[in-house]
C-alpha cells in the first residue's frame, strides 16, 4: 500500500455560507498594485492543459510577500504526522523531498531536492540506493545525512508512531546507512510504485531521536515554529491560530537556486467564500480552490488569472456487497447487468457539463485521463441511455410495481440510500442528479448527508452503508490501487470499504506492481481497466478540480506555472516564482 | 449582600459541575472521535487503536472525566487531540477577539436601541416609531450573513470605504483606528440583530410602565411628562430590560459563527463549530465552562442591577428577595 490516499474530506471542502452575492463584479479593486505588468492580463480562458496564463515574465525580482490562503488551519507539519492538506501546504514551502515531481510527474533529482541523483534499482528491483546531495543543510546549520533518511523511513514505518506514512513504508524490509550521504532501502518484495514513496520530505533525526514515537504525535516538532527545524527554502517563523502562518526565506538555504520571495503569508480564511471575497478585494494573492460556482464572477473581475484544470481527484458512486446491509440480508447490487444498468442510467457528462461546468472529464476505471495507465478505449464507456439501462435492469430480473414503478425482484424493492458527507454542495447536486437518473429508470434513490467525523466511523470504515458517493484524491501519480479494490483489504483493515471481491483483479493489481517494467504495467492495467469497466464495483463518475486563483502580483514563466494535475501542484516551482508590489 | 452573593456563587460551582458531567456525557456520546477526523480512513485499526491509546482514548469515560476535572482544578484546560495545543493558547485569545467584536456590537445597539425605544414609546404609531418598527423587523428577518455580504459588495469591494474581512490589516496589528475600520461592517450586522429586539424590549416594557396607576397619579397630580418618564417609569421599564441584558451576556463570549465567517473574524463562534466538527473534547469542555460561568455572571449582574434600579428589591440576609 505504498499509495497515500486520502477521501477527499469533507471537512476541506465544506463551505459554511451555501450563498454567495456574485452580482456585483466590478473593477474597483483598489488595495491591489497598478504599476505591475501583469495587470493588464486578460482573465484565462479555458482548460487547455499546456496554455496556463503565466502573469506577465519580466525579470524576476527577490523580495516581497506572497499571500497565500486556505479555508482550514494546520495540524501539525512534521512530515511524519501530515494528514491534512493544508498541513501539507506549508511544507511544502519549509521542507525539501527526497525527490521531486516534474509537471509530468516523472520522479526527478531537482535542484530543491535532497537527492544527488535518481535512485540506482538493483536488477532484482528489491533495493533502493539512495545518494544524498552533500550540501544539504537544517535550519539549524547541522548537515542533512543518511541517518535522517533512516530514522525517518523506520519511524514511519513502526506502528507506534501512528503516522500516515506507515503504509507507503510497510514493504521496506530495512534500511540502512551506508555512509553519510548513501542510504540503502530493501523491499521484501518487488513493488513499482514504491518510487513515487521516495518523493517524500524527511525528519532531522538529530532532534527527534529521543523522542518515543508514541510520544510523537505530542511532540512540538510540527506544531511549535521555534522546536521545527526545516530543510527547504523557507523557514517558518510564525503561526498565528487560525489566522495565519509566517514564512520567511531562510538565508542559509543551501540549493544554488534561491527563493525570489522573501516572505510567504499562509492565511487561513473561514470558507471558500470568504477567501474569493478576499482576492478579489487583494487581501490574498493565490488561492487553490475556487468552487465551481463561482469561477464566472472571478473572471468577470479581470485582475485574477484562474488556472482551470482537473486535478488529481475523481468522484464515484460505490455499491456494497455485503447483503447484510440491505433488509432481509438481500443486496442490491449482486447483478453485474444492474451494475451496468446504472451506469448506463447516469448522465454522467450532464454532471460535468452542468454542476463542474465543464471542468471534468469521465472516467471508467481508476486511471486519471492522460495518465500512463489510462485504458483509453480498453475500459468500457457507459452513454447514458435509460433505454439499455431498463433493458439490463429487466434481462436481469427486475420488474416494474404496478403501482409505482419502483423495480421488484424476487419480492424486494430496488431501493437504496445514497450517503455523502453533509456539507459538500457539489455532492449534494450530483446526489440529486443521480436519485432523479435512477427514478427514470424505476430505482428509488434516497440520498442521505452526514456528518463527516460520523459517517467515517459508522458507515465507511466498518463498510456498513448500501451505497456512497465519494471522491478519492491520488496523491501519487502511480495506478496502483489494491488498497482499494482487492479483497485483502476488507473492512475494517482497509480501503474496500464495499466488501467488492474480484480474484481476477486481485491478482492483476499484484502483478501490476510486481514489476518494475512500465510497459509491462501498462499491459497490465489495460486488462484492469477491462475488467473493473465491465464489473464496476463503482461507477466511475469524473476526475474533477479546483480553480487555482491568482492576483496581479504574482508571476512566474510559463515552465514555473501551478500544475492543478500534480498533489500540492497548486505551488508547483514556487522557489522560481516573483511578486511585484 | 456579601452573604446573598456567596451563596449564590456556591449554588454556580455545583450547577457548573453538574453541567460539566452532562455536558462530556454528551459529547462523547456523539457518534465519531478524534481519530476517525485525525486520520486517514482504511488505516489499519491497529493505527487507529494505537493513536487512541496515544491520545488517552481508550479509558473508560469515567476516568477521562476524573482526568480532566483533575486538571481544570489545576487550571490545566488540556490540549487538542490533533495536535497536542494547549486549549488555553487557542481559547483566551478568541475570547478577546470575541468580546471586541461582540462588545463594540452590543454597545452599538444598547445605546441606539434604549433610547430610541423609550423615546418610541411616548409617541406611539409616530413616524420615528414607523421606522423603528420597520428596521426591527429587518433586523429579526434578514440573515446576518447575507447582510454581511451585501455589505462587503457595496462598501468594501465597490467603494473601497472598508476593509473586506479579518480583524487587522497585516503590519497594522496595534492600530487601534485600523482595528476600528475592521469593526465597522460586522458590528453594523450584528448591532441591526441585536437592536432589533432590544428597541422592542424597551418600548414595550415602556408602554407597560407608562399604562400603570401610578403613572396616571402623578400625570393627575401635574408632574411634567418628561419627569413621568424619566423620574418614574424609566426605573421600572428598565427592569425586565435589565433581566434580558443579564441572560444576553453569554453572548459576548459564545460569538456569532456566522458574522464571524463572513468577516474571517478568528472568533470564537467559528471556533467552536470547528472544534465540535472536530470531536476535540477538551476545547468544547471548555467553551461549555467559560459559557456556563458568564451566565452565572449574567443572573448575578442583573440581581445585583435590580437593587440599584428598583428600590422595591432588597437582598435580604435570607438571601431571597424581599419585596
Amino acid at each position: 500500500m505504498a499509495k497515500k490516499r486520502k477521501w477527499w474530506s469533507g471537512l476541506l471542502v465544506l463551505s459554511l455560507v451555501g450563498v454567495l452575492f456574485t452580482g456585483c463584479s466590478t473593477n474597483n479593486t483598489a488595495g491591489s498594485s497598478t504599476n505591475a505588468p501583469a495587470a493588464t492580463t486578460a482573465p484565462a480562458e479555458s482548460a487547455t492543459p499546456d496554455a496556463t496564463e503565466a502573469p506577465a515574465a519580466d525579470a524576476p525580482v527577490d523580495g516581497g510577500t506572497l499571500v497565500t490562503s486556505t479555508f482550514s488551519d494546520i495540524v501539525n507539519i512534521n512530515p511524519l504526522m501530515i494528514n491534512d492538506t493544508s498541513s501539507g501546504d506549508v511544507a511544502q514551502f519549509v521542507f525539501a523531498k527526497l525527490y521531486n515531481l516534474d509537471r509530468e510527474g516523472n520522479v526527478q533529482a531537482e535542484d530543491w531536492s535532497l537527492a544527488a541523483a535518481l535512485p540506482e534499482i538493483s536488477e532484482d528491483g528489491l533495493t533502493y540506493t539512495v545518494k544524498l546531495k552533500d550540501t544539504a543543510k537544517w535550519s539549524d546549520g547541522q548537515p542533512v545525512i543518511a541517518d535522517d533518511v533512516v530514522y525517518t523511513i523506520e519511524t514511519a514505518k513502526n506502528p507506534e508512531t501512528g503516522s500516515p506514512l506507515t503504509s507507503a513504508f510497510d514493504k521496506v524490509k530495512s534500511v540502512e546507512k551506508v555512509d553519510d550521504h548513501t542510504v540503502k532501502i530493501t523491499m521484501s518484495q518487488v513493488y513499482a510504485p514504491f518510487l513515487y514513496a521516495l518523493v517524500q520530505e524527511i525528519v532531522p533525526a538529530h532532534v527527534l531521536k529521543d523522542v518515543k514515537p508514541a510520544e510523537m504525535q505530542k511532540n512540538a516538532y510540527g506544531t511549535d515554529p521555534a522546536k521545527t527545524v526545516t530543510n527547504g527554502p523557507w523557514k517558518w517563523t510564525a503561526w498565528k491560530q487560525g489566522e495565519s502562518h509566517t514564512l520567511d526565506a531562510d538565508p542559509n538555504y543551501w540549493g544554488t537556486v534561491k527563493p525570489h520571495i522573501a516572505q510567504v503569508i499562509y492565511k487561513i480564511y473561514a470558507d471558500q467564500n470568504t477567501e474569493v471575497q478576499a482576492i478579489m478585494k487583494g487581501d490574498t494573492d493565490h488561492i487553490s480552490a475556487i468552487p465551481v460556482t463561482q469561477v464566472e464572477a472571478v473572471k468577470a473581475d479581470g485582475k485574477i488569472d484562474i488556472i482551470q484544470k482537473p486535478g488529481a481527484q475523481y468522484e464515484y458512486v460505490n455499491f456494497n456487497f455485503d447483503g447484510k446491509n440491505f433488509p432481509d440480508g438481500y443486496g442490491l447490487f449482486q447483478g453485474q447487468k444492474t451494475r451496468q444498468a446504472i451506469a448506463h442510467a447516469l448522465n454522467r457528462q450532464g454532471m460535468v457539463d452542468n454542476i463542474l461546468k465543464g471542468v471534468g472529464a469521465l472516467m471508467n476505471a481508476p486511471f486519471l485521463p492522460d495518465t500512463w495507465a489510462d485504458p483509453g478505449d480498453a475500459a468500457v464507456n457507459y452513454d447514458y441511455n435509460a433505454e439499455t439501462a431498463k433493458k439490463l435492469l429487466a434481462e436481469d430480473g427486475w420488474v416494474a410495481d404496478a403501482k409505482d414503478g419502483i423495480l421488484v425482484k424476487d419480492g424486494h424493492r430496488f431501493s437504496f440510500e445514497l450517503q455523502y458527507n453533509a456539507g459538500n454542495s457539489r455532492r449534494e447536486q450530483v446526489a440529486a442528479v443521480i436519485q432523479q437518473n435512477l427514478k427514470d429508470v424505476g430505482i428509488e434513490v434516497k440520498p442521505k448527508a452526514i456528518d463527516f467525523a460520523a459517517w467515517i466511523d459508522q458507515n465507511v470504515t466498518p463498510g456498513k452503508y448500501q451505497a456512497l458517493l465519494l471522491a478519492w484524491s491520488l496523491n501519487t501519480p502511480d495506478p496502483d490501487a489494491e488498497s482499494i479494490f482487492s479483497s485483502k483489504y476488507f473492512p475494517p483493515a482497509g480501503q474496500n470499504s464495499g466488501w467488492y471481491k474480484n480474484e481476477k483483479l486481485d491478482k492483476l493489481w499484484v502483478d501490476g506492481y510486481s514489476t518494475v517494467d512500465q510497459a509491462k504495467r501498462k499491459e497490465i492495467y489495460k486488462e484492469v481497466g477491462k475488467e473493473i469497466s465491465t464489473d464496476l464495483p463503482y461507477v466511475f463518475l469524473y476526475q474533477y478540480g479546483q480553480a487555482i486563483g491568482t492576483g496581479p502580483r504574482v508571476h512566474w514563466a510559463e515552465e514555473d506555472a501551478p500544475e492543478p494535475s500534480l498533489g500540492y501542484g497548486q505551488f508547483f516551482h514556487a522557489i522560481k516564482w516573483w511578486v511585484t508590489e | 449582600m456579601t452573604e446573598y452573593l456567596i451563596r449564590r456563587v456556591l449554588q454556580s460551582v455545583l450547577v457548573i459541575f453538574l453541567i460539566t458531567i452532562l455536558t462530556f456525557l454528551l459529547i462523547h456520546a456523539a457518534p465519531g472521535g478524534p481519530t476517525q477526523v485525525m486520520l486517514a480512513p482504511g488505516l489499519t485499526p491497529e493505527i487507529f487503536e494505537q493513536q487512541a491509546k496515544n491520545l488517552g482514548l481508550d479509558q473508560p469515560i469515567h476516568i477521562q472525566y476524573f482526568h480532566w476535572i483533575g486538571d481544570l482544578l489545576q487550571g490545566d484546560l488540556g490540549y487538542t487531540f490533533k495536535n497536542h495545543i494547549a486549549i488555553s493558547d487557542l481559547l483566551w485569545p478568541r475570547i478577546g477577539n470575541t468580546i471586541i467584536l461582540m462588545g463594540a456590537a452590543w454597545l452599538v445597539s444598547l445605546l441606539i436601541a434604549i433610547p430610541w425605544g423609550i423615546y418610541n414609546s411616548t409617541k406611539v404609531y409616530g413616524l420615528s416609531d414607523q421606522t423603528a418598527s420597520f428596521i426591527s423587523y429587518l433586523g429579526f428577518a434578514m440573515p446576518t450573513f447575507w447582510f454581511g455580504i451585501l455589505l462587503q459588495q457595496w462598501l468594501s469591494l465597490k467603494l473601497d470605504w472598508f476593509p473586506l474581512s479579518d480583524m487587522h490589516t497585516r503590519g497594522k496589528e496595534d492600530s487601534i483606528a485600523d482595528l476600528f475600520m475592521h469593526l465597522v461592517l460586522p458590528v453594523t450586522v450584528l448591532a441591526l440583530g441585536f437592536l432589533a429586539s432590544y428597541m422592542k424590549y424597551a418600548r414595550a416594557s415602556m408602554l407597560e410602565v407608562l399604562d400603570q396607576d401610578y403613572i396616571r397619579t402623578a400625570r393627575a397630580k401635574g408632574v411634567k411628562e418628561r419627569k413621568v418618564v424619566f423620574r418614574h417609569a424609566l426605573r421600572n421599564a428598565l427592569i425586565p430590560i435589565i433581566t434580558i441584558l443579564g441572560l444576553d451576556l453569554p453572548i459576548l463570549v459564545g460569538g456569532a459563527a456566522l458574522t464571524e465567517n463572513v468577516f474571517n473574524w478568528p472568533g470564537m463562534g467559528r471556533w467552536f463549530v470547528e472544534m465540535a466538527t472536530a470531536r476535540e473534547y477538551s476545547a468544547l469542555m471548555a467553551v461549555t465552562i467559560v459559557t456556563a460561568v458568564m451566565v452565572v455572571i449574567g443572573n448575578l449582574l442583573a440581581d445585583i442591577l435590580y437593587v440599584v434600579v428598583d428600590p422595591r428589591v432588597k437582598l435580604g440576609k435570607q438571601g431571597g428577595k424581599a419585596a
